[in-house]
């Protein structure tokens, strides 16, 4: 190995590729396409609750409807006097969207309400219906049965759990809900990460195999230290993106906490995590700080997982001739970075598990399930440890790997390679 | 002590020999022109002399040294394969080249520039590759190889693929190198250039090699039975000779072979009979006619075989 060699090449790769726009547009672009993907689905729900159903109430009792209209004025309109014939029709012709008959039975007994209606408005529609008539029903029940207020106090109270971690430095009240939130943004980022910066390895050496530097390259110096530069130029390009991303972040919050708490009125009193605490008390859960340790966390496996995977696809880029050529060699490199995202649910679940250490200590799913766990629970320490040296050592052993490969594969013009025939470079000299 | 020497040296792809047991050397100072058609195993000779393909058996030696990462910065390489970074400027890209070579950053910086004077080039340097005209590419392609200022220099077909005025210039170039004391390997299929050239050849059929040698001794050993005929009038009458084979024929030139001890002398007595005589002169085979009939008598060799 030689050390100025490497250097050489690890800033030619930054440094050419720092000031392309592609880098530019990148950097500027995953944070919006991240904000749209959490935004998107945000604003299609407000939308959908926008649209109103209106739903008719034939009221025999005469004392159910206005419980059922204090509860949404908009969407329960009292039809007392209307045949169940008109009814119907007013269904079909989509007047109304639905209809239900509150009888007398209905409320002694304990038997089933019957919305009938057009289909429209879906399951969340049917859920808040039900609701409010289980609602309804059960004060007009209470009142009938003249129990007292404090009954229907108690009847009224709702317990709910909140959760607190014991640790060393004393008891946090950070959320579990929270914490396995930002478990799961750290996995999909290094999920995106692997790909996006596997994908400019990859792309690199089919370039310099296309552009057939790679002869004049290789007579100056080993795969082994081109792929090694290589690798870890482009890594330092994503922790210089990372970087970007996470100043422009903590500036944002900054410029942000003011402004929110202008709009909504409040004093402006900054709090710890950078909110209004009128603004935090609004979100379902708490926004945890996230401690160094994690932060180093993050760092270190996104790290070491991306370069187990970029020396993967190094491997497939110099075993193809362009890109359009690398999907089928691709496959073998994605299921070990979508497994984990099926696995995320149990490890959250239960991040102590045997299944939740097992996994997590498997090298390629580590950088994925790992800072999930860290983040939700604490992880013994000689579980980290070793996995971090397993990924470690798997890729000594992939770049070394994929350097063989390579050795043979970038002077193979024109020929697609079979996985035996990459096995079987593994072997050549 | 000589600069190259390959030893015994087989290369394998899967069960095809690419290259099979050769050997040859090839002395300081000399330009040593390694022929043969393609598929013959030139440039995979070539690759394991620089250390980017190694050998299933034998062994090469640069300077008396195993070949190594060492050994690659004493060899300035010209691949058959040209390329270079199509996005990075000319000059930070020679730089990188030389420096990965071994050099530091100032001798590389004047060595470059230098070069760049050499070939008129210097406002390219601000320029990217993919701006440059293809005969300005070969240009840098060629400060590229020589920028460290090695002792060894291997061009693979560096003639293909040039204009003739760069032709002319890399030939100038490689001329001027061996008057510097350098040694250069390279290998053609252009054999006016082997006959300019090259101080010593070796050929390849298949494989191995066929025939290795003082270029001007190989000449003579293949004996003066070649004539260079220029003529006014009608040529027909060659055809009517019999035992003699026309390497290149128009309508007042032939280069004749004579196959069957036919004397020459007979040859001429039938010409001047026949047409005005422009030039009859006895010479040796050119390098053509030494690979033609080599390879062929090689290739027939293996099929009866």
């Amino acid at each position: 190995m030689n050390f100025s060699k490497l250097l050489l090449i690890f800033k030619r790769e930054y440094i050419t590729r720092i000031r392309t726009k592609a880098f530019i547009i990148s950097t500027i672009l995953a944070p919006l396409a991240i904000i749209l993907l959490i935004a998107i689905p945000i604003v299609l729900s407000v939308m959908e609750t926008e649209q109103r159903q209106i739903i008719g109430i034939q009221d025999e009792v005469n004392t159910v409807f206005p419980r059922l209209s204090d509860l949404n004025p908009d969407r329960y309109v009292l039809m007392s006097s209307v045949s169940v014939d008109s009814l119907r029709n007013l269904v079909l012709q989509e007047t109304i969207d639905g209809y239900i008959i509150i009888t007398e039975d209905l409320v002694q007994n304990n038997i089933d309400a019957e919305l009938l209606y057009s289909g429209a408005g879906g399951i969340n529609l049917i859920a808040e219906i039900r609701s409010d008539i289980r609602a309804a029903l059960q004060d007009e029940r209470l009142d009938r049965a003249e129990v007292g207020e404090g009954v229907k106090e108690i009847l009224a109270q709702r317990t709910s759990l909140r959760t607190r971690k014991i640790t060393e430095t004393g008891d946090e009240t950070t959320d579990t809900l929270a914490l396995f939130m930002i478990g799961y943004i750290m996995c999909f980022i290094i999920y995106g990460a692997m790909f996006g910066y596997g994908a400019i390895i990859m792309r690199s050496v089919i370039e310099e195999k296309t552009s057939r530097i790679i002869e004049v390259i290789t007579s100056s110096v080993k795969p082994f230290e081109l792929l090694m530069g290589k690798v870890l130029g482009v890594g330092a390009l994503g922790l210089t993106q990372f970087a970007i991303w996470s100043l422009s972040a903590a500036g944002l919050m900054a410029i942000a906490a003011p402004v929110a708490a202008y709009f909504m009125g409040g004093a402006e009193v900054p709090s710890q995590s950078g909110l209004d605490p009128q603004v935090a008390a609004e979100l379902p859960f708490e926004i945890p700080v996230v401690g160094a340790e994690l932060w180093i966390t993050f760092i270190l496996f996104f790290l070491l997982g991306y370069l187990m995977y970029s020396a993967l696809f190094a491997a497939v880029g110099s075993a193809v001739d362009s890109e359009s050529d690398s999907q089928q060699l691709m496959l073998p490199i994605m299921i070990p970075i979508i497994m984990p995202m099926l696995f995320l649910g149990r490890v959250a679940q239960d991040p102590g598990s045997t299944f939740s250490t097992i996994t997590s200590l498997i090298p390629f799913f580590s950088p994925m399930l790992m800072p999930v766990r860290v983040a939700m629970t604490d992880v013994p320490a000689w579980e980290y440890f070793l996995s971090i040296a397993l990924m470690f050592g798997t890729f000594l052993g992939l770049i070394w790997l994929s350097g063989r490969i390579y050795r043979v594969g970038i002077l193979m013009y024109g020929k697609k390679a079979s996985f035996s025939e990459m096995i079987k470079w593994v072997r050549y000299n | 002590m000589s600069v190259i020497e390959v030893q015994g040296v087989t290369k394998l792809f899967g069960t095809t020999k690419a290259v099979n047991d050769v050997s040859f050397s090839i002395e300081p100072g000399k330009i040593y022109g390694i022929l043969g058609p393609n598929g013959a195993g030139k440039t995979t000779t070539i690759r394991m002399i620089n250390y980017i393909m190694i050998p299933d058996s034998g062994e090469i030696r640069v300077h008396g040294e195993l070949v190594s990462p060492k050994t690659q910065h004493l060899i300035g390489y010209m691949p058959e394969e040209r390329g270079l970074y199509k996005k990075m400027k000319v000059g930070e890209q020679l730089m990188y080249l030389a420096q990965l070579k071994g050099m530091d950053y100032n001798t590389a910086k004047k060595a470059i520039w230098s070069w760049l004077e050499r070939f008129e080039a210097e406002t390219w340097v601000k320029k990217e590759i993919s701006e440059l005209s293809k005969g300005m590419q070969q240009k840098i392609q060629f400060i590229a190889t020589v920028a460290h200022n090695p002792d060894i220099y291997i061009f693979d077909e560096p003639f293909s693929g040039l204009d003739p005025i760069n032709s002319e210039l890399l030939k100038e170039v490689i001329l001027e190198l061996k008057t510097a004391g350098k040694t250069v390997l390279f290998s053609t299929h252009r054999m006016e250039q082997v006959e300019q050239m090259c101080d010593d050849i070796c050929l390849y059929s298949e494989g191995s090699k066929v025939l290795e040698g003082n270029l001007a001794k190989i000449k003579r050993s293949f004996g003066r039975n070649t004539v260079e005929f220029e003529f006014e009038g009608d040529g027909s009458f060659l055809d009517n000779i019999g035992g003699l084979r026309f390497n290149n024929r128009s309508n007042n030139f032939a280069e004749i072979v004579i196959e069957n001890g036919l004397d020459p002398h007979a040859l001429l007595k039938v010409a001047l009979e026949n047409v005005s005589i422009i030039r009859f002169e006895q010479v040796y085979p050119s390098v053509q006619e030494i690979f033609i009939q080599t390879v062929k008598y090689h290739s027939n060799k293996g099929v009866t075989a």
